[in-house]
């Protein structure tokens, strides 16, 4: 595992703790997730064989693509210590309809794509913008600011949608190797992002200023620059996602990207990334996204209907946030 | 103390003064002030047009026009109702899709005794104007059904349902209705056949539901979609499409919000149109110019006997072809005779 944390939990005695001091951290939360899914597919594919089918997978797999794009986002802004970005549903939103917009107008297609992410990096430097300079609080800023963007989007257009016949909604509905096509960008974000975020200056300064903001500045890490360049990144992946939302739904309204926030925030939260900043390991969401992609799904062949989606989310959710909480107590003591 | 009291004074009785005089001046000549509270759901292509659409008439008739949106939201369409009567308007339109705070907002216009005209959702003491929606779910499930018994012979796999519990009654005439409507072509489609998701009639929210849904049905081939709106329908779709059986599908929306234009999913067979962002030449062709005139109608408030009927204008996706977009639309209706109305216009005559 190549969990980054700024602080080291400290030992206790006993021959079971020794052993976990000598795993890498993380683990713990990788373990849980992993056997909840494995016992959560174990459980649905005995109630019903044929759960265990390539239609569940890519019914799964599609839910998993845009969520993991944007649960790879909010956990590098949780664990900036920035703790939320709530403006994600319109960085989303706001990207793919620029998408829809310039695909109308025969923009060609990589262009296209350059243009959406743009849209969302800018998105993610306007509210970076705002929390630096007017020095409050991302989580309230980042609130404003969905409101703000969605009522604008609202003022501008009523429905977007990408020209069905394109080769680009045609990207966003075929597979590869058996997957959905937009399910491979997310699988290498999270193994590039993952990957590199421990390895390299900027990701341990970004680590470094979510776990203890004032130790970083008397190294010469700045907050203000560490802020933009995180809300700017993660804005971009925003950007990245609402291109393979627009790729792959139909018509899509200003507020679609509202159904996206609870399951990524319980998707970082899950994955055992700190909101309250310092630690977190990115390959992790691979396994939490995986797992509350597969929840819904499983509760369709139990015969549970749509509603109770949500009522399991939540629980999930407040699950995930105690454990968060206990897991922050501990790294304090 | 004493000072500022009287610097008080002194600047309030000429701001009150003033402020009588312009009132006087202009309180009998005012011009009639119409209030429109808009449903404020984002997902609808209509809402904003059908706004557009009123405050253009208004104008036409030189009156005053006051917009709140609703936001789909019962506490803000309270409040709404409270700045209309704040406001003194001489008549409102409420498109409100939360329905259940309708007999709160039905008592404050009473005792304020303004006169209320509702789309598409009866109140009592609220002149209805609108669709009968259970009569356009009927005509949208027959028109599928059709499809249905020419392309299957009525041998389904499975009719999906997309739901959208939030619009209440109008979810059940509708999306019912077209179950009703479908079974009187197709009756012997068996019940355990029909399953019913959430799709809050949005492709966003319906899609992920849907896609569940045909998963744990991996052996249907023949599969029909009926839903609150073509937007909850397309989501279903969207979701077939994605599991690789686009093909196997087969959906008839309502409210025909993507029927039209040159991007329609080829598998939206159908659509029943309501021209929604035109109900205000009904409202004030049949009750509002009447009651700016003088005369009253009598209230009519229900969807059986309304103030004014919307026609339903069930279409196929060819047929749909002949039938511009909302924009267009809207430009046309702006321009024929007062009180011509979308169904006249648009509406394929066969």
């Amino acid at each position: 595992m190549t969990e980054m944390a700024a602080t080291t939990p400290s030992t206790t005695p006993g021959r079971w703790n020794a052993l976990r001091a000598n795993l890498p951290t993380g683990w713990g939360a990788a373990a849980t997730v992993a056997l909840a899914w494995i016992a959560l597919i174990v459980a649905s594919g005995i109630h019903r064989a044929d759960f265990l089918s390539h239609q569940t997978v890519l019914a799964v797999s599609f839910t998993m693509a845009i969520v993991g794009v944007l649960a790879v986002a909010q956990a590098l802004i949780g664990m900036s210590g920035a703790i939320l970005d709530l403006s994600q549903p319109t960085g989303l939103i706001m990207s793919a309809a620029v998408v829809a917009w310039l695909l109308e107008r025969n923009v060609p297609i990589p262009l296209v794509v350059v243009a959406g992410i743009l849209v969302g990096a800018a998105w993610g430097f306007a509210n970076a913008s705002i929390v630096v300079l007017a020095k409050l609080n991302p989580i309230i800023v980042t609130l404003a600011t969905n409101f703000i963007g969605g009522a604008v989007m609202f003022l501008v257009y009523q429905n977007a949608q990408a020209p069905l016949k394109s080769s680009f909604s045609d990207f966003g509905r075929s597979y590869f190797l058996g997957l959905p096509n937009i399910w491979w960008p997310m699988l290498i974000l999270i193994l590039v992002v993952g990957y590199f975020l421990p390895r390299t200056r900027y990701g341990r300064h970004m680590i470094a200023v979510g776990g203890n903001r004032f130790a970083a500045q008397t190294r010469g890490v700045s907050l203000k620059k560490t802020r933009l360049a995180v809300f700017s990144i993660a804005g971009a992946i925003v950007g990245g996602a609402g291109v393979l939302f627009a790729c792959s739904n139909g018509p899509f309204a200003p507020t679609a990207g509202a159904t996206f926030q609870l399951p990524v925030i319980a998707s970082v939260i899950l994955a055992g990334c700190s909101l309250s900043g310092g630690r977190g390991n990115v390959w992790l969401i691979l396994l939490s996204v995986g797992f509350l992609s597969t929840v819904p799904t499983s509760l369709v062949f139990f015969g549970l209907n749509s509603n109770w989606q949500a009522v399991f989310q939540g629980i999930i959710l407040i699950v995930a946030v105690s454990i968060d909480g206990s897991r922050t107590k501990r790294t304090q003591r | 103390m004493r000072m500022m009291t009287r610097r008080t004074i002194a600047t309030m009785v000429p701001a009150v003064l003033a402020l009588a005089i312009t009132g006087a001046a202009t309180g009998p000549a005012a011009a009639f002030k119409l209030g429109m509270a808009v449903g404020g759901e984002a997902a609808s292509n209509w809402q904003k047009p059908q706004g557009e659409v009123a405050a253009a008439l208004a104008k036409q008739r030189g009156w005053e026009y006051v917009e709140l949106s609703n936001n789909l939201d019962a506490a803000v369409a309270t409040k709404n109702a409270d700045i209309f009567i704040q406001d003194k308007v001489d008549a409102v339109i409420e498109f409100n899709g939360r329905p259940e705070v309708n007999p709160v907002l039905a008592a404050k216009f009473a005792a304020a005794k303004i006169p209320v005209v509702t789309y598409d959702i009866s109140q009592k003491g609220f002149y209805f104007v609108g669709i009968d929606n259970l009569a356009a779910g009927i005509a949208g499930g027959e028109g599928l059904g059709k499809i249905a018994k020419e392309k299957w012979n009525c041998d389904v796999d499975l009719v999906l349902s997309s739901e959208g519990a939030g619009a209440g009654i109008v979810n059940e005439w509708r999306t019912g209705g077209m179950r009703t409507g479908l079974q009187h072509i197709c009756p012997d489609i068996p019940k355990e056949k029909y399953i019913s998701f959430e799709g809050s009639g949005q492709v966003a929210v319906a899609a992920p539901a849907a896609r569940d849904v045909l998963a744990a049905h991996p052996d249907a081939k023949k599969i029909l979609v009926v839903g609150l709106n073509d937007a909850g329908v397309l989501g279903a779709v969207q979701a077939a499409v994605q599991l690789g059986r686009g093909d196997d599908v087969i959906a008839w929306g309502q409210d025909g919000a993507f029927i039209t234009g040159d991007n329609v999913d080829p598998h939206l067979a159908g659509s029943v149109l309501y021209f929604l962002e035109g109900y205000a030449v009904y409202a004030l062709r049949d009750v509002i110019d009447p009651i700016a005139a003088g005369n009253p109608p009598p209230m009519k408030d229900t969807g059986d006997d309304p103030a004014s009927k919307v026609k339903p204008c069930p279409v196929t996706a060819e047929q749909a072809k002949s039938i511009p977009g909302i924009e267009e639309r809207v430009k046309q209706l702006m321009a024929a005779p007062a009180g011509t109305t979308e169904f006249d216009l648009f509406c394929p005559k066969s």
